[in-house]
């Protein structure tokens, strides 16, 4: 369980990227991936369009793929026409048997005679016709969002030409996300995601095509044929297919038993993809996956950002974002993990406090740099090993980034004591009553080695030049001039890092919000020679 | 009685598992038998356990279904002891390398330990 806490990004780096290899089907070669070392064959069938590769990219995806590998020898591969196979001919599409009989091909070519199936939104319908021809190398069948008859169960003849037309005309911008995953359209590292998901796993006019072929779909009389035990998962509130595909699939299937579980997002490794997993492994293996409270040891970071009011709403939000973005990449840099968002409140899990507090001097930089207030909060504690940090050390967390001002960094006396001797410095920051704790908390800020802030913001009005040194002053015409750092530390024989600290500081004395509001600064204060 | 007892010895293993005859292995296992597995997935602190000739003979049907060559090939016995390694490869060419420990009681194998790697 520990190298899944670490986050996804850094996992891959420390493991070997998973080998890709081409199964024969007719003529046409499938890619295909196998992973883990289970005695159980699990065969995932993808639904509407994948890549091999970019699954490992996204953070679900790689959860949801390494939790059924923990258990199987899970063969993973992308139907003819998209991802990393060989492309079709769109104006000859292949028919959902042609599809079905490359499940059988690469079963073959890895060696295995019978296997489970799992098959995911359009995926299903193909396991569920594999099933159904060839019971003997179907050890089971596990169906995700899946369904008989496209038209009836995912949208009518009169709303698909307007799917397609949006798929077709905004392909590989990611346009599609709102009709499978609503609850990720604000998440713009998912989005940008789910755009390259689009270009590199279908052209736009395969993509149309696909769309028009998985219409055709229906496969409503061969289920009194599925001899194998079937478990169904679907969504309450599936946006893409609705639930009662599967209560129908439940009704029809001899051997079914049908889990209807909360949610809204339809891809399968959206949404509380553990859950998933968890019912899938129950369901093959007969044991349950993990005790439901495992807790482990973590130190939660939450970081605030915040300043709508001084910046504006345009102007919030895309900065917003590109912290968002930054937060990510910080997050995963420093060996840890983002588990949640709530709103302008970012909450990220560590192994150590020492991790989380390098994380967090990194994260109000970056805040400076990018002109929003940030604030953050770090404690330790226990915490569900799975899921978002809901109980009481989030809580507490999230009370201290609360509380934080403006660029502090504050965290509880025992993340102090258990960073001792890692280099980080702290300054007694009084006490804070908790509710759900019995007794105020010790607090600590947390002071970063370079000191890029003054404790303590100067009370003064600091807009003056006056209160710039020389050498900001030198820095701040160099930022006039559009000089990135780069330039003005080669320039000023400076490292780019202490330039990076001086703008920082430039743009905490004069309150700016940006290098560019320091620019107009420096020309609306100074002559040619400068503040 | 479709799991008939066979005498367990290195030969009788090399056989079934060579020709991956899942009823022929399951057949080795006393009742309450238990098979550890330690691999990359299922650390020595936190092996996966199979437990009972139901649960054991699921786990061989699965494993013999796979189109793969075994090759079992030293054998050491010793009093109620016995340990092979076997060599394994599948159709694509990965390779799978097992080392089994396995304690007898009233000649079925009460308790296996399997150590496995596999090409990754």
């Amino acid at each position: 369980m520990v190298g899944d806490q670490k986050s996804s990004g850094q996992a891959e780096q420390l493991v070997r990227p998973i080998e890709t290899r081409y199964a024969v089907s007719g003529e046409v070669r499938i890619a295909y991936q196998v992973v883990g070392q289970g005695s159980l064959d699990l065969v995932f069938i993808p639904g509407f369009i994948s890549n091999l590769d970019l699954h490992w990219e996204d953070e679900g995806y790689t959860r949801l793929l390494k939790r059924l590998s923990a258990f199987s020898r899970l063969i993973l591969f992308d139907k003819r026409g998209t991802g990393l196979s060989d492309r079709v001919d769109i104006h000859h599409l292949p028919s959902l048997e042609t599809r079905m009989d490359d499940v059988r091909a690469v079963m073959d070519a890895t060696g295995s005679g019978r296997a489970a199936l799992l098959g995911a939104s359009e995926g299903a319908p193909m396991a569920m016709l594999f099933a159904a021809t060839y019971p003997e190398r179907t050890r089971a069948l596990a169906l995700y969002g899946g369904y008989a008859h496209f038209h009836k169960w995912v949208m009518p003849p009169e709303r698909l030409e307007a799917f397609i037309e949006t798929a077709e005309t905004g392909w590989g911008t990611g346009a599609t996300l709102p009709n499978f995953a609503p609850g990720r359209v604000d998440d713009p590292h998912f989005s940008t995601w789910w755009a390259r998901f689009e270009r590199q796993s279908a052209s736009p006019t395969a993509a149309a095509a696909l769309a028009r072929m998985n219409a055709e779909i229906d496969v409503r009389g061969v289920l009194a044929a599925i001899s194998a035990p079937t478990l169904l998962i679907h969504r309450r509130n599936d946006v893409r297919v609705d639930p009662d595909a599967s209560r129908f699939l439940a009704r029809n299937i001899p051997n079914a038993r049908l889990a209807e579980i909360p949610g809204r997002d339809h891809p399968i490794w959206t949404g509380d993809v553990d859950r998933v997993a968890d019912l899938i492994e129950e369901f093959l293996t007969g044991e349950c996956a993990v005790t439901e409270a495992e807790r482990v040891l973590a130190a939660l970071l939450v970081t605030r950002i915040y300043d709508t009011a001084r910046l504006g709403d345009r102007m919030w939000s895309e900065r917003s974002q590109r912290f968002q973005e930054t937060w990510r990449t910080l997050v995963g840099r420093h060996g840890g993990r983002c588990v949640d968002m709530h709103g302008e409140m970012m909450i990220s899990r560590f192994d150590g406090p020492g991790r989380a507090l390098r994380c967090a001097a990194a994260l109000r930089e970056a805040a400076q740099q990018i002109g929003v207030a940030s604030a953050q909060g770090a404690h330790v504690g226990e915490i569900e090993a799975r899921g978002p940090p809901a109980g009481l050390t989030g809580r507490v967390t999230m009370h201290l980034a609360t509380h934080a001002g403006r660029g502090d960094i504050l965290a509880s006396r025992l993340v102090a004591d258990l960073a001792a001797g890692s280099g980080l410095h702290f300054a007694d920051a009084g006490r804070i009553s908790i509710d759900e704790l019995d007794e105020p908390m010790a607090l600590v800020r947390a002071m970063s080695e370079q000191h890029l802030e003054p404790a303590c913001r100067p009370k003064a009005k600091a807009t003056e030049p006056a209160c710039l040194t020389a050498r900001e002053s030198e820095v701040v015409n160099l930022i006039a001039a559009g000089k990135s750092n780069a330039a003005i530390a080669a320039e000023l024989r400076l490292s780019e890092h202490t330039v990076k600290r001086h703008v920082a500081n430039i743009l905490l004395k004069l309150d700016l919000p940006s290098r560019a509001a320091a620019a107009a600064f420096s020309v609306r204060h100074t002559g040619l020679d400068g503040p | 009685m479709l799991t008939k007892t066979h005498a367990v010895d290195g030969t009788a293993i090399k056989r079934a598992i060579e020709g991956r005859d899942g009823k022929m292995l399951s057949g080795f296992y006393a009742d309450d038998a238990t098979v550890r597995v330690i691999d990359r997935n299922n650390p020595p602190s936190k092996p996966r356990e199979i437990r009972g000739r139901a649960a054991i003979s699921i786990f061989w049907d699965d494993i013999c279904s796979r189109a793969m060559t075994h090759k079992v090939d030293a054998t050491v016995a010793e009093g109620d002891s016995l340990a092979f390694t076997q060599a394994c490869a599948y159709p694509d060419g990965t390779k799978v390398f097992c080392a089994s420990m396995l304690e007898l009681k009233d000649g079925r194998i009460a308790r296996q330990t399997v150590v496995q790697a596999w090409d990754e």
